[in-house]
């Protein structure tokens, strides 16, 4: 052989290829014991982590008493829940799963394009790539699954999940025009998986109709007609759905179960997702109102957010359990959860307000001027213009503060409601367990909220990555 | 105080009448009288700080006067909204630092304004785009994003975006000035294709072979007030003010 190969130390291409990655030795070599000092410093440190590491081991595996949690891993889940109503919990995840999928697959689809559009290579996310996304909460439903001693929460977290990757796999398929049903699917099922808990009595019918009513503004927005008649015609179409959604959801009955029986972690989850998707719109009004030119609805947003944020959480939850239904002119006074929920949401939008002012705030002038150049009105400047690059530059922050109001969900236990750490502390009741398993107990919520809270703060990273597809 | 009307027989499209503004108590414009005939190429020179900007940010009321009257084809500009929005409608705006929408595509850049404002559907406003950065030669970028586009690229995705809403008077602010050398040239040619069409045009420059070649009138501001108004073969050549003159002397 003569020597056509190029010598394996130097790349070839005159300097075009990237460099080789380093071996493990080598990287070892040159971070870890690159001299004297440090070389002491891996030691003693490397020794230090492998005891930390075998003693969490020994807890985890050998000494930990984790008899509690396994006995009372429903009671953790679900608190108080109606146990005979337990099915609809396992309808709305069945429907929950899909709709995530179905948002899920309308995210990569679209991303997909943006990418096309950009020019951009994409990359489906590999194997690879999924687990190192997602192994915390691998590992969280591999403790819940190792845990219970049956095979049937296994074949039901199994055919969830399933459930989920084909409606993702489905929206991905779908042409683009087909997508905007499959939002829709996605809208209903994260609806019709709300109300198979709770039930449709009350106010449950307005939901529904905003979703008709939101589907149909698309729907006849795409239809041309330059007609004097058309907003009006379309007004009269989205008022007739919504009357025919409002007399069927009258005429239904599904029972359900009402939010003061909610309990466990799910309650964490839903009080928390609540006040999520309730604050976002409350805080984006404040962070508006605060800048209108009108001094009314400037000082009503000040007032709001900064006597708020003065004042502690815990405060405020006290305060809402004690009076907030004083001042409401109902009969019945607002359930315990729900204000809770309106005190979180109150509180949490008060910061979203102050963490969206600072992304309008880096909008630069330019763009609104730019915006108005061409006619746009001012509504449309917000909406189109300015909201969407103010608020893409404060992701990591809106997603912190989720996460934050995710954690504080266990401060309801001071008001005395029956989330996760209220039954952990009522675990420790029963007899068997008095003063077995306590640190386990404590250990296993941790878990839970660390498993959730940092899998979100990952995904806000990515997202935020996403979103910046081409910019600058 | 110079007066300055178009010849008779031109219909004018843009009209100021003794137009003063303020910052404050800092006079930034002085009894401005200018008008504009349709068709016409107006380029504005003056030192910095002399108030060009200012002068034609008034037009589509990015700035609001405080004295005079302004009228942009038979509208005058007022605080009334629809007023506004409707001259905005028929004047475009090249800005110094392009302005664009980093978040959308240059197609959806140029098809913003046609869509929303004139309710065209998507595909006729994608077709008007596609034209127009034909007529700005960068077709092949329609779908590129604005960060990944060069100045020059920029700044002319800007111009077609102005196009997009079919103005009847363009003006431009220094389009020129945040581009390298090489590529000033580029969206120049762009500009004296526009005129070329019959475009009224508007433009702060201190590109002063631009204004030697393409201007149909230059107008010379010093301090707010418009100083000399002349052919640029007069105002390059034979300037009657002393401060006009002062100015040709430190730029040439
Ligand atoms: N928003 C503002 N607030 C206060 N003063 C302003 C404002 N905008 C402009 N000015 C002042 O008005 C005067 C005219 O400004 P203008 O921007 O019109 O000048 P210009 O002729 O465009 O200058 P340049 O060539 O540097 O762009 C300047 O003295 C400037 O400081
Ligand atoms: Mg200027």
């Amino acid at each position: 052989m003569t020597a056509t190969v190029p010598p394996a130390d130097r790349p070839s291409g005159v300097g075009r290829a990237a460099p080789p990655r380093p071996t493990a030795r080598a990287w070892a070599r040159e971070n870890l014991f690159n001299n004297r000092h440090n070389s002491a410093l891996t030691v003693l440190l490397g020794a230090g982590l492998a005891m930390l590491a075998a003693y969490g081991a020994r807890f985890l595996f050998v000494t930990g008493q984790w008899a509690p949690v396994r006995t009372n891993l429903t009671l953790l889940m679900m608190g108080t829940f109606p146990r005979a109503e337990q099915w609809r919990v396992v309808v709305q995840v069945y429907l929950l799963c899909a709709a995530a999928g179905l948002v899920w697959g309308g995210l990569t689809a679209s991303s997909r394009d943006r990418a096309a559009d950009a020019d951009v290579p994409f990359s489906r996310a590999r194997l690879r790539d999924g687990v190192r996304r997602w192994w915390p909460l691998f590992v969280l439903l591999a403790v819940l699954l190792g845990m219970t001693r049956t095979w049937l929460p296994l074949a039901f977290v199994a055919s969830a999940l399933a459930g989920g990757v084909v409606a993702r796999r489905a929206m991905e398929a779908l042409p683009e025009a087909g997508r905007r049903a499959g939002w829709f699917g996605a809208g209903v099922c994260a609806l019709a998986g709300w109300q198979v808990v709770s039930g449709t009595g009350g106010i449950a019918w307005w939901w529904g109709s905003a979703l008709v009513a939101a589907a149909l503004v698309r729907i006849t927005g795409n239809v041309r007609s330059e007609a004097r008649w058309q907003p009006a015609a379309r007004l009269a179409l989205i008022a007739g759905a919504v009357a025919v959604v409002w007399a069927v959801y009258g005429r239904l009955d599904f029972g359900g179960v009402g939010w003061d029986d909610w309990s466990g972690f799910q309650l964490n989850l839903v009080a928390a997702a609540a006040s999520i998707v309730l604050a976002f719109p409350v805080g984006l009004a404040a962070a508006i109102g605060r800048r209108s030119q009108l001094p009314a609805v400037r000082w009503l947003s000040v007032g709001y957010i900064e006597l708020i944020r003065g004042v502690p959480l815990i405060t405020l939850l006290f305060m809402g359990d004690l009076f907030l239904g004083f001042f409401l002119p109902t009969e019945d006074p607002l359930s315990k959860v729900t204000r809770a929920i309106a005190v979180m949401t109150l509180f949490t939008g008060a910061y979203l307000a102050e963490i969206v002012r600072g992304g309008l705030q880096a909008v630069p002038r330019g763009q609104v001027e730019a915006a108005w150049a061409v006619g746009l009105s001012a509504p449309r400047v917000l909406g189109l213009i300015v909201l969407p690059q103010a608020l893409r530059a404060v992701i990591p922050a809106l997603v912190g503060q989720f996460i934050n109001l995710f954690k504080d969900s266990t401060l309801l236990s001071i008001i005395a409601l029956t989330e996760i750490l209220r039954i952990r502390e009522s675990i420790h009741g029963q007899r068997e367990f008095l003063v077995t398993g306590i640190a386990e107990t404590l250990v296993f919520v941790a878990f839970a909220f660390w498993a959730l809270a940092f899998t979100m703060s990952r995904e806000s990273q990515r997202l935020e990555r996403r979103l910046g597809v081409g910019e600058r | 105080m110079t007066t300055v009307t178009a010849d008779s027989d031109d219909r004018p499209i843009v009209t100021l009448e003794g137009v003063d503004k303020f910052f404050g108590s800092f006079c930034a414009l002085r009894d401005i009288h200018l008008s504009v005939a349709v068709g016409e190429v107006v380029v504005v020179l003056g030192p910095s700080g002399s108030g060009k900007s200012t002068l034609i940010r008034c037009i589509n009321r990015l700035e609001r006067h405080d004295r005079g009257r302004i009228t942009v084809d038979g509208i005058e500009l007022s605080n009334d909204v629809r007023a506004v929005r409707q001259v905005r409608r028929l004047t475009g705006m090249v800005f110094q630092q392009f302005n664009l929408f980093p978040h959308l595509t240059v197609l959806d850049n140029i098809t913003l304004a046609p869509r929303q404002v004139r309710r065209m559907p998507r595909h006729e406003a994608e077709e008007l785009a596609m034209g127009l950065l034909e007529r700005v030669k960068i077709p092949e970028q329609a779908r590129k994003y604005p960060g990944q586009l060069s100045g020059g690229q920029q700044q002319r995705v800007a111009i077609a975006r102005s196009l997009a809403t079919e103005p009847k008077v363009m003006m431009f602010d220094e389009p020129t000035s945040a581009l390298d050398p090489e590529m000033i040239k580029e969206v120049l040619d762009v500009m004296q294709e526009l005129a070329g069409t019959g475009m009224t045009m508007i433009c702060v420059t201190h590109e002063m072979g631009f204004a030697r070649e393409v201007a149909g009138r230059v107008v010379f501001m010093d301090e707010g007030e418009i100083v000399e108004v002349g052919t640029p073969h007069h105002f390059f050549t034979n300037p009657t003010e002393p401060r006009t003159r002062r100015f040709l002397e430190q730029i040439l």
